[in-house]
């Protein structure tokens, strides 16, 4: 207990360092203005600005992609409120009641609702991500390599399943992902596998990978629409600030909110899109003004955006612990915490504490800076939600060609972003899922690795990977992990129309921004 | 819900991978076929399970093409010189290094795409002042110089 007291601290002294500092408020600025326009997306966000962190300590890499998570996340409710089309998907219950209250002249109120209440939905997750990291991360001691094969594959069907419109759909672009992982030398006998050239050696480059799926194919999508010019931000001259009896009100929406956002995000596979509209809903159900709800509730925008910003923390728990992340943005975050030669699991929470604890740290001061420069740049963030795609298509591209080169300073790796680009562009058009190409490039080598060391421990019997308890509960959880989507569907699709009943919004209007 | 037709390419191309994947798989060694065999056969597998979901969607419900949902509202033009411009953008970085042709790139996709000139500039501007200060600065990243530059140089 001292010794996690005294990481706890040791942690706060690091984050506290000037260049942490500083790159925290750079990386919340950055997702801010990536949330609030509509068309990119937190993942997206994060996979660009992957190949920035690799000069920088571990700590600080991950700090600054946490940053512009949580901006990214928080950004989305600018757009939402001021011209009423969510910045991210997260965001498109805010959108409900935000915009209500911009056309009757209360945008800044909305506003530092939406802020105040990211605010405290973020900071309260971080209570969980510090005390139930640690405590899961010890469940992974009892793994050996056949349970890390199960578990590489739990964390494939939890994200194929979820994120995809088609469970086997999902499942498929997983199986693709697995299969493209074991291009490059075999891990164990070092012999060449499907290698056109000795560039792929290591296999293919996860960052690369990354930056054309999630980024790149964002770019032809982007390209592939007719230029709309973006509704105008309204202008706004209402104070950004809530009277002690509003702050007294949406208290307890925060709180129940936060829970909700939390467990939604520890939970695989769930993501912050559906704890936005679950956050709305409750607040709508314990509201004692439900006729505001509709016109314009500060309940409203605070239940939404707080769950929202609970998710953070909580998505971090899996993903640090088991390396499952249950979404697309801590699928690309885990991706830079491999990138940076760590391993999710126990080391982190022993060999690599410190870093850790610096990283928990600097994730409760990011919520900070999630506040102050929402509130003093709001007025600068609209405008910047209206830019164009035109602009921004060029801008982008530019982006994801210096991030992928400035990995290896090679220009294969470009191509390969490219081509991962194309490919990524045409899976989101046929309802593949991108994410799960992804995650499983990062799980196929563990997958791979936890197999063949079964195997060879058993001298070639594959009753071996059926041999544990631990086993049996990943192989049910697997099977979970594929029925689950039947369950989330429907719980999304119940709390978004409970959400628009009565409130005259349409629906896919509000969903329509496609992001990753 | 109906079958799609463009989802018989996606079969095709997910049979293609394993077909192209098994033809390479069975020159290696036997320990080293154990993983990719496995992921072969799953993908194999669930494609299958897909084609077999799709028959019984047709017999069901019909066949819809699949193309107008696809690509509703989808700006071909435009698209195509997008990416045209992205390939040939690659292929100058290589040859030109990188300031020259982001510039024209830049500036080219902009004009497409009708931006007003001052945005185009301040856009440009802004966008190489980042890379310039933010990745080789402050990265320490060496950007491209290109083949023909070097020689050029040299």
């Amino acid at each position: 207990m001292l010794d996690t007291l005294s990481l706890m601290g040791a942690g706060f002294l690091n984050a506290l360092s000037p260049i942490n500092l500083l790159m925290m408020a750079a990386g919340v600025a950055m997702g801010i203005v990536i949330g609030c326009m509509p068309g990119l997306s937190a993942a997206m966000g994060v996979a660009l600005m992957l190949p920035m962190t690799f000069t920088m300590k571990a700590e600080t890499g991950l700090i600054v992609l946490g940053a512009i998570y949580c901006g990214a996340i928080f950004g989305g409710s600018i757009s939402a409120i001021l011209i009423h089309t969510p910045g991210t998907p997260a965001s498109a219950a805010t959108a409900i009641e935000g915009y209500q209250m911009t056309l009757q002249g209360k945008a800044g109120k909305a506003l530092f609702t939406a802020c105040y209440s990211s605010f405290w939905g973020g900071l309260l997750s971080c209570i969980s991500l510090y005390f139930f990291s640690p405590l899961l991360a010890k469940l992974t001691l009892k793994f050996m390599s056949a349970e890390y094969f199960w578990l590489s594959l739990f964390g494939l069907t939890i994200i194929a399943g979820v994120s995809s419109k088609s469970v086997i759909k999902g499942l498929m672009s997983g199986a693709l992902g697995l299969l493209l992982s074991t291009v490059g030398l075999d891990p164990i006998s070092g012999v060449k596998r499907f290698m056109p050239t000795s560039y792929f050696a290591e296999g293919i480059n996860t960052t690369c990978a990354l930056i054309g799926l999630f980024s790149m194919s964002q770019v032809f999508i982007l390209a592939e629409k007719k230029i709309k010019e973006r509704a105008r931000a309204t202008k706004f001259s209402d104070k950004m600030s809530l009277t002690r009896e509003e702050r007294r009100t949406i208290r307890p929406t925060i709180i129940r909110s936060w829970i909700i956002g939390n467990l939604i995000g520890i939970l695989p596979g769930a993501g912050a899109s559906i704890a936005c509209f679950l956050g709305y809903n409750t607040s709508k159900q314990f509201s004692k003004h439900k006729e505001l709800f509709g016109n314009g509730s500060i309940e409203g925008v605070a239940g939404s955006e707080a769950a929202n910003n609970a998710v953070t923390g909580g998505s971090l728990i899996p993903t640090l612990t088991l390396g499952i992340p249950g979404e697309s943005v801590t699928a690309v975050l885990m991706g830079g915490l491999i990138i940076q030669g760590l391993t999710p699991g126990p080391e982190l929470f022993g060999k690599y504490a410190p870093m850790t604890y610096t990283f928990f740290a600097g994730f409760v001061l990011v919520q900070f800076f999630m506040l102050g420069i929402g509130l003093l740049g709001c007025r600068g963030f609209a405008q910047i939600s209206r830019l164009s795609d035109a602009i921004l298509i060029p801008c982008v591209t530019v982006l994801c060609f210096v991030g992928s080169y400035a990995i290896h300073k090679n220009i294969m790796d470009i191509v390969v972003m490219l081509s991962f680009g194309v490919l990524g562009y045409l899976m989101r058009k046929f309802d593949l899922n991108t994410a799960a190409v992804v995650l499983a490039l990062i799980l196929g080598p563990i997958g791979e690795k936890g197999l063949r060391n079964a195997l060879r421990g058993s001298q070639g019997d594959f009753r071996v990977l059926f041999s544990s308890v631990v086993c049996w509960v990943l192989i049910i959880l697997c099977v979970i992990g594929i029925l689950s989507p039947i369950f989330m569907n429907r719980l999304e699709k119940k709390a978004e129309k409970e959400a628009i009943s009565g409130t005259g919004e349409d629906l896919e209007k509000l969903t329509e921004e496609d992001s990753v | 819900m109906k079958m799609k037709k463009t989802d018989i390419g996606v079969v095709l191309f997910m049979y293609f991978v394993c077909g192209f994947f098994y033809y390479h798989m069975v020159k290696l060694k036997a320990s080293s076929q154990t993983y990719p065999r496995f992921t072969i056969v799953l993908l194999f597998g669930l494609t299958t399970l897909y084609l077999i979901q799709m028959v019984i969607a047709a017999k069901k419900y019909g066949v819809e093409s699949g193309v107008d949902s696809v690509f509703k509202d989808f700006q071909t033009a435009q698209f195509f010189v997008c990416l045209c411009a992205t390939v040939l953008y690659l292929i100058c970085i290589h040859l030109f290094g990188f300031y020259i042709p982001t510039v024209i790139f830049m500036a080219a996709i902009m004009l497409y795409l009708k931006v007003p000139p001052l945005y185009i500039c301040i856009t440009i501007v802004v966008i190489i002042a980042l890379i310039y200060f933010a990745f080789q600065k402050f990265l320490g990243v060496k950007l491209p110089v290109g083949t023909i530059m070097k020689a050029l140089n040299k």
